[in-house]
């Protein structure tokens, strides 16, 4: 099973869930969606708007892959052992306000940590080719720590 | 010590969930939109999604100036997104003091929230090093979440 997540973005992902939903006709493997704030409606795959928490962290964990824009639902994906491919939002098609999801895809992708793909007509080749083995997140510790300093600093004042 | 995590309940809501460590042995409460998601939070404060609407920011604004009053936390965290300005303004007022995370998707293009944040800040932090030459000496790179 594939998963596709847009997030809570007030503007919707057309372009993705468009091309999603074209592969899902092609494919021989479930399509779900979650489409957030987006207008299109997919005719191949199950699709919802929202869902709470558990449910999304649910979905990631039955996906061979998840397939979502490069924001923090690549965490979500990761966490329960499941590879992602990244579509950035761009600014010039008005699903996002600047190209920052275009910087953080890139360096995403430098190191290593998820498969990204720029023009949605490479998706279906991208799904065919992704290593469907789980991954395992290494969470960096620095800022937890470093909140912990700050933090009880503040306190001690 | 009683800590306030204000965010919007998308993105910005999973940073501050991924750092919830930090905040271990202290109380803490949200202050975050209304969703299906953040309804499920425990101590939480609820409110309407403000986006570009200046009258719900209005709204917001005296909506956090009452739980601020009622709660009277020491410390606000905040990972973004608009819902950070009118609680970091009003803890300026109130001296309670602030941590601000710009978003770990954001390697080097500030937030609109960021830099209306950052004068007001008492503590700063950016999660990529190429984003400290965009703000001013305030901010800090101590890591990021992955």
């Amino acid at each position: 099973m594939i998963f596709v997540t847009v997030g809570m973005h007030t503007k919707g992902f057309d372009r993705l869930l468009k091309e999603m939903d074209k592969i899902a006709g092609n494919l021989g493997e479930e399509v779900v969606m979650q489409i957030g704030h987006t207008s299109f409606r997919p005719q191949n795959a199950k699709w919802f708007d929202f869902t709470t928490e558990g449910g999304i962290k649910e979905w990631c964990k039955k996906a061979r892959v998840v397939v979502t824009q490069p924001a923090m639902s690549i965490l979500d994906a990761q966490e329960q052992g499941t590879p992602v491919i990244v579509v950035p939002r761009l600014k010039k098609y008005d699903e996002v306000i600047n190209d920052h999801q275009l910087d953080f895809a890139r360096e995403l992708e430098r190191a290593d940590k998820v498969t990204a793909v720029y023009d949605v007509d490479k998706l279906e080749e991208a799904l065919k080719k992704t290593d469907s083995s789980r991954v395992k997140l290494v969470k960096d510790k620095r800022l937890v720590n470093a909140l912990k300093k700050y933090i009880e600093l503040i306190e001690s004042r | 010590m009683k800590i306030c995590l204000v965010c919007s309940h998308g993105g910005h809501l999973s940073e501050i969930l991924h750092l919830k460590e930090a905040f271990e042995g202290h109380e803490t409460f949200f202050v975050t939109y209304d969703s299906v998601r953040t309804r499920q939070l425990e101590h939480r404060y609820l409110l309407r999604n403000i986006g570009t609407n200046p009258l719900l920011m209005a709204s917001a604004t005296l909506s956090i100036l009452r739980i601020l009053l009622k709660e009277r936390p020491r410390l606000i965290v905040s990972t973004g997104s608009e819902i950070a300005i009118p609680a970091f303004y009003l803890a300026k007022l109130f001296r309670i003091k602030t941590i601000f995370i710009e978003s770990w998707t954001r390697v080097d293009r500030p937030t609109g929230t960021g830099k209306i944040v950052y004068p007001v800040s008492d503590v700063f932090l950016v999660q990529w090093e190429q984003m400290l030459s965009k703000y001013g000496k305030k901010a800090r790179y101590e890591g990021a979440i992955l």
